[in-house]
């Protein structure tokens, strides 16, 4: 198992060194001149130089790309050229709020999806399967961005039920960061107002990001929970007066948890993605919203310090949900 | 089934939590007993630094933080003293004379002291952005003098009419508290990015990224204040619905940049205060004179008349007049130039017939603001206006930044590029001056017109002191602009400002920016 | 699944056209029953013909034609749907239906371009990886996995960024992240698929690699293709829209219905129609593709079909 799990992470490092070689490319298929990008619209011409020295620019490709993967190990990221913030200061402030937003979102859909699997599935073509089934059909199809609109539309704007959007209201001191998450530091200050203040700010962003995650799942724990169901064994125990409860919970649940596993690992990375939409429709000052608005402004290294971390977020959630494969079937284990 | 029975459970838990914080809050924020006041606004603050950088949000913030020697105010707009309660001139109109007033403090308690202007001065020329070319042709930093302890004077290399009008953007900054910070010798750039070393009414108390900026009062600000305040929020709303609801809510007391249909709205609901006064801004299509097609006279006039200038005033909902003058109504000599262009397609075509398109069957670009509603709306209005000539237009959203940076050299400076331009004061020359050599590639000299005739009567009217020897020039200088047609002349716009009525002593003046405030007078009731 | 394929392969002499294709015939009588006892898929295809059916006359059954490029009607701006404006007017007075009704161009040429692309680079690379194996399957199925290994709307943010937005580089930015899911696909396939008897067959009367590869590998690959094809173009028409809501991909005046509900989240919430029709739009085409998808593998897929 141990041997598994280090050649799982060698093999992450390899990927790791491939998101940067992406990353480096594309900063090399943009059009124009990296220098003058990296320099700002105010250079000179001499500071132009002057920065294409200093970063290597005139220097042949693999040795710029090796020096690209020095400064990324030592945390230079660049700067912004728009508000001349190092990238990577950035970064670390503004990873805590997307962090925090996907994971919530996760939650609800993996808290949600898998009870209405089960409902399904032991109900299975009754109006309350035809109406989670409709649910699912709709929820990957549901643009994203269009979604958080309408909620906000109906429950922010006309409703008024909650805030349209940020992590907190302005007028709230933020209590002293512990783990940078709000939800969890306000519980650890014990600030339970300012909790159930952020708990309202993140429920409408995360129902967005999260309803599309939730179809999916409701539909592989659905079909999964179907098939064991209707194994001979199941069948028996039913026979022999076992409650349906039980036969949930210990067989059928316990069956359909790998693929749902296999399906939450995959939207997680569809969640990374959509937290770039949700984040621009909800003001949610997280890494999202900073991809957005540097790509509108052509702001070079912060769209690559984005993705950089975006890509390792998802590459380190794979790696997780792989080494938790693993242990729960040893069959995986021969694999990779 | 236990499994239903906790979902409902759930999603109640989840209802209640909504219920639970249903608010209306329809009054001001408060902090303790203090009450503030929030700012809405679409602008980011990358930067606070006054050598640096200024737009709108930039100014906004520069003037609550730092003093200038002289401020604008009131309508029409005229400087006042500020640092300096009054100053002189020598006869030969080169050496200035400032006198400070002797109560100004800097935020951490320093006296604000000659030394600092001249070392502000110093700076800004040193750094050259910013406001620096403003006075860097006439200005040289070993120039001025600090005489005493609360006087300065600076010496210009030649006699300039305009000067005072542009010293009110010039701040003044806290040297030792700048230099304490200073990396690499930068002259404490980085550090002024986020950080202020002002005199000015508001310090500041805390930055959230991409989100707030908090101000407080500085309540014994040297100059005192007319209300009762605590401090202010300028919060950061990217869209003008989202604006709106907030400021709906009583979650915003003043709101600037709303589209104008949005601004119809709001202005309706009970409890709000517009101001809509007229401003000196001009808003014009600049075309670039040296450009493929448009370096065409006929091909720009066949443009200009195929315009539909009254879309202008329809996408303000009326709030907007069309400008008779390349000078907007306020300036100084300005007069009705007869033979603006309006619209007429029979006379458009008749110019592209004499250009070298006669048939039309080209692409021109129009760069616009990159969500700045209004300016898409006119690129619409471009390209339907001249379908007719066969000409098609393709839309490029920059934002301000990149925009700036296209308009910058003659070779990127596109063939039409959407500018609001706010000239710095109501002298003829500082509308003039924009079709001078020397504003090619600032945001409002992309047009890099290039008329020897017209540079030489600017240079002349702009060193004359007698106003009726200048007069004649700048009249002659608006026909010829408008006979060569180095841009679209667009409109004037209504200042859209919202606020709730509990907001008091709101100032104007139209030399501020579109969406640009005056937060020291304001407070709450 | 190899079913045509063995048919194929060991012709008969002298057959009439209805037996020759008998087998294929059966087939496809198989698919269509199958297809029609599956009413989600049915309401998929209904969607998908009906979306392709506007895409192909919309020019001409829409109200206000010359509002598709962009008109300026000041005078009738914003008004709420009505007889005249079924979807209401937008900021200058466009007729909404016409400009969602024209997006469906736009949407199936972005949907059709950006997986056909994904196809062409990625059915080659995996039929290559598979075929031919060793180090060059190596290289290209850890280049296909650090691929996926990033979330891919961000890539694609990352590559417009580079590029400058623009509905072309959307476009070429969207191709670009979607071809590893085909590499993948096709590599498992035509691995399973090369130590068949039958190919082993054909390999052993002397039959080359490329004719392995096209006549006997690749036709076998196109179910598994289609199905994956079939749901994506439901994704990359989310992917192309919500590139153009964020100001990444098409620009206006462009009818694109991502880009237009960006312009037009500034109207709400007094003017929701204007957002909420395009949204519409996008939900219903790619529900339809998506329930397509479904239903074509539940036929096409014969470990789905019971």
């Amino acid at each position: 198992m141990l041997n598994f799990a280090l050649r799982r992470m060698a093999w992450m490092a390899v990927m790791l060194v491939g998101l940067l070689a992406i990353t480096f490319s594309i900063s090399h298929i943009a059009p124009g001149d990296p220098a003058a990008l990296a320099a700002g619209p105010d250079a000179t011409r001499e500071m132009v130089e002057r920065i294409r020295f200093e970063h290597g620019l005139d220097r042949p490709l693999p040795v710029q790309f090796a020096l690209y993967l020095g400064n990324i190990l030592q945390g230079n990221w660049g700067t912004s050229i728009n508000t001349r913030h190092a990238v990577w200061d950035d970064l670390v402030l503004f990873f805590p709020a997307t962090f925090e937003l996907v994971v919530f979102s996760i939650l609800i859909a993996v808290g949600i999806g898998i009870p209405l699997g089960v409902l399904a599935a032991v109900r299975q073509n009754t109006w309350l399967d035809h109406s989670i089934r409709l649910v699912t059909v709709g929820g990957v199809a549901l643009p994203m961005f269009w979604l958080g609109l309408m909620l906000q539309l109906a429950l922010a704007l006309h409703f008024g039920w909650f805030p349209l959007g940020g992590r907190m209201d302005m007028m709230t001191e933020p209590v002293a960061p512990i783990t940078h998450l709000l939800l969890v530091d306000t519980l650890l200050h014990g600030e339970f107002a300012i909790f159930v203040e952020c708990l309202h700010h993140i429920v409408l962003p995360a129902a967005a990001l999260s309803i599309p995650a939730l179809a999916s799942i409701i539909r592989v724990n659905r079909a999964e929970m179907l098939e064991t169901l209707n194994q001979d064994y199941v069948v028996n125990a039913m026979a022999q007066g076992l409650s349906l409860f039980r036969i949930v919970a210990i067989y059928a649940l316990r069956n359909a948890m790998l693929p749902t596993m296999a399906m939450i690992g995959l939207r997680f990375g569809w969640m990374l993605g959509g937290t770039v939409l949700v984040e621009t429709v909800f003001d949610w000052p997280g890494i999202g919203l900073y991809a957005v608005e540097s790509a509108i402004n052509s702001d070079f290294e912060p769209i690559m310090g984005s993705t950089i971390v975006l890509g390792f977020f998802f590459m380190l959630t794979n790696l997780f949900i792989d080494i938790v494969y693993a242990l729960l079937d040893p069959r995986v284990r021969e694999q990779i | 089934m236990t499994l239903t029975r906790s979902l409902v459970l759930g999603l109640g838990a989840l209802a209640v939590v909504a219920g639970t914080m249903i608010t209306d809050a329809e009054a001001f924020e408060r902090r303790g007993d203090q009450k503030i006041l929030v700012v809405a606004s679409r602008q980011k603050v990358p930067i606070l630094d006054p050598s640096i950088k200024y737009d709108a949000s930039i100014r906004t913030m520069q003037q609550a933080l730092y003093d200038g020697l002289l401020k604008y105010t009131g309508t029409p707009p005229e400087y006042v003293p500020w640092l300096a309660e009054r100053w002189d001139v020598s006869d030969d109109g080169l050496t200035y004379t400032f006198h400070l007033v002797k109560n100004a403090k800097f935020h951490n308690g320093d006296p604000v002291t000659a030394e600092a202007v001249r070392w502000s001065y110093a700076r800004t020329l040193e750094l050259g952005q910013g406001p620096a070319w403003m006075l860097n042709a006439v200005l040289k930093a070993e120039n001025i003098k600090a005489i005493d302890d609360h006087t300065v004077s600076m010496t210009l290399d030649r006699a300039y009419a305009p000067f005072l009008s542009f010293v009110p953007w010039w701040y003044i900054m806290n040297p030792a508290q700048v230099m304490a910070n200073e990396v690499d010798g930068d002259m404490g750039q980085k550090w002024l990015i986020e950080n202020e070393a002002g005199s000015g009414p508001f310090r500041l108390k805390r930055i959230e990224h991409g989100n707030l900026l908090e101000l407080e009062r500085v309540q014994d600000y040297w100059r005192g204040f007319k209300g009762p305040l605590g401090g202010v929020i300028y919060r950061l709303i990217r869209e003008s619905s989202a604006q709106r609801a907030a400021l709906q809510k009583g979650e915003a007391d003043i709101v600037t940049g709303l589209t104008p249909d949005e601004f119809e709205a709001v202005s309706k609901t009970p409890g709000m205060v517009t101001s809509t006064a007229p401003a000196l801004t001009a808003f014009g299509l600049k075309f670039n004179t040296k450009a493929e097609y448009t370096s065409d006279i006929n091909l720009r006039k066949a443009i200009a008349w195929a315009y539909d200038y009254d879309a202008f005033v329809k996408i303000f909902n009326g709030r907007a007049r069309l400008q008779t003058s390349p000078f907007t109504d306020d300036i100084k000599g300005k007069i009705t130039v007869p033979g603006m262009p309006h619209k007429d397609l029979a006379k458009a075509k008749e110019f592209l017939a004499k250009s070298q398109w006669p048939d039309g069957g080209i692409e021109i670009e129009y760069v616009y603001v990159q969500g700045f509603e209004v300016e898409r709306q006119m690129g619409l209005v471009l390209i339907d206006a001249l379908k007719p000539l066969n000409i098609s237009v393709s839309m490029i959203p920059l934002t301000w930044a990149n925009m700036v940076a296209r308009g910058s050299t003659q070779e990127s400076s596109p063939q039409l590029m959407a500018i609001f331009a706010t000239p710095v004061s109501t002298d003829p020359d500082a509308v003039a001056s924009q079709y001078h050599k020397s504003s090619w590639g600032r945001y409002y000299g992309t047009h890099y017109y290039d008329n020897k005739e017209v540079h030489d009567l600017i240079e002349k009217a702009r060193y004359l002191s007698n106003w009726e020897e200048r007069r004649p020039i700048y009249e002659e200088i608006q026909m010829r602009l408008v006979e060569d047609q180095p841009e679209i002349f667009g409109m004037m716009r209504e200042r859209m400002i919202v606020f709730r009525d509990w907001v008091k002593g709101f100032e104007y003046s139209p030399v501020r920016m579109t969406s640009e405030l005056d937060l020291y007078p304001l407070y709450i009731e | 699944m190899t079913e045509s394929a063995l048919q194929r392969d060991l012709p008969t002499t002298d057959p009439t056209w209805a037996e020759r294709n008998h087998a294929a015939l059966r087939t496809l009588r198989l698919y269509v029953r199958t297809l029609f006892r599956n009413a989600s898929a049915v309401l998929g295809l209904g969607l998908v013909l009906l979306f392709l059916a506007i895409a192909a006359v919309g020019p001409w059954i829409i109200p206000y034609p010359e509002d598709a490029a962009g008109a300026v009607h000041m005078d009738r701006k914003l008004q709420p749907p009505s007889a005249e404006h079924w979807f209401g007017t937008d900021e200058v007075g466009n007729d909404v239906f016409s400009r969602v009704v024209l997006g469906t161009r736009l949407t199936l040429q972005i949907a059709l371009i950006v997986t056909g692309v994904a196809i062409l680079i990625g059915v080659p690379l995996g039929m290559i990886a598979g075929y031919v194996g060793g180090a060059v399957q190596e290289v290209i199925m850890r280049v296909t996995d650090i691929f996926l290994g990033v979330p891919g709307l961000i890539l694609a943010i990352a590559i417009v960024g580079a590029l400058g937005p623009g509905i072309a580089n959307a476009m070429l930015a969207l191709s670009l992240v979607w071809w590893p899911g085909y590499v993948r696909l096709v590599q498992a396939k035509t691995l399973s698929l090369k130590n068949e008897i039958y190919v082993d067959a054909a390999r052993s009367m002397g039959a080359g690699p490329m004719r392995i590869v096209f006549v006997h590998l690749l036709p076998n690959c196109t179910s598994p293709i289609v199905v994956k094809a079939s749901m994506d173009m439901g994704m990359a028409i989310l992917g192309a829209a919500s590139l153009g809501f964020l100001g990444l991909g098409a620009q206006p005046p462009e009818p694109e219905w991502g880009a237009m509900i960006s312009i037009a989240r500034n109207y709400l919430p007094d003017w929701w129609w204007y957002s909420f029709f395009p949204g519409l739009a996008i939900f219903i085409t790619v529900m339809g593709f998506n329930l397509l998808g479904d239903g074509l593998r539940d036929i096409l897929d014969p470990q789905h079909r019971e």
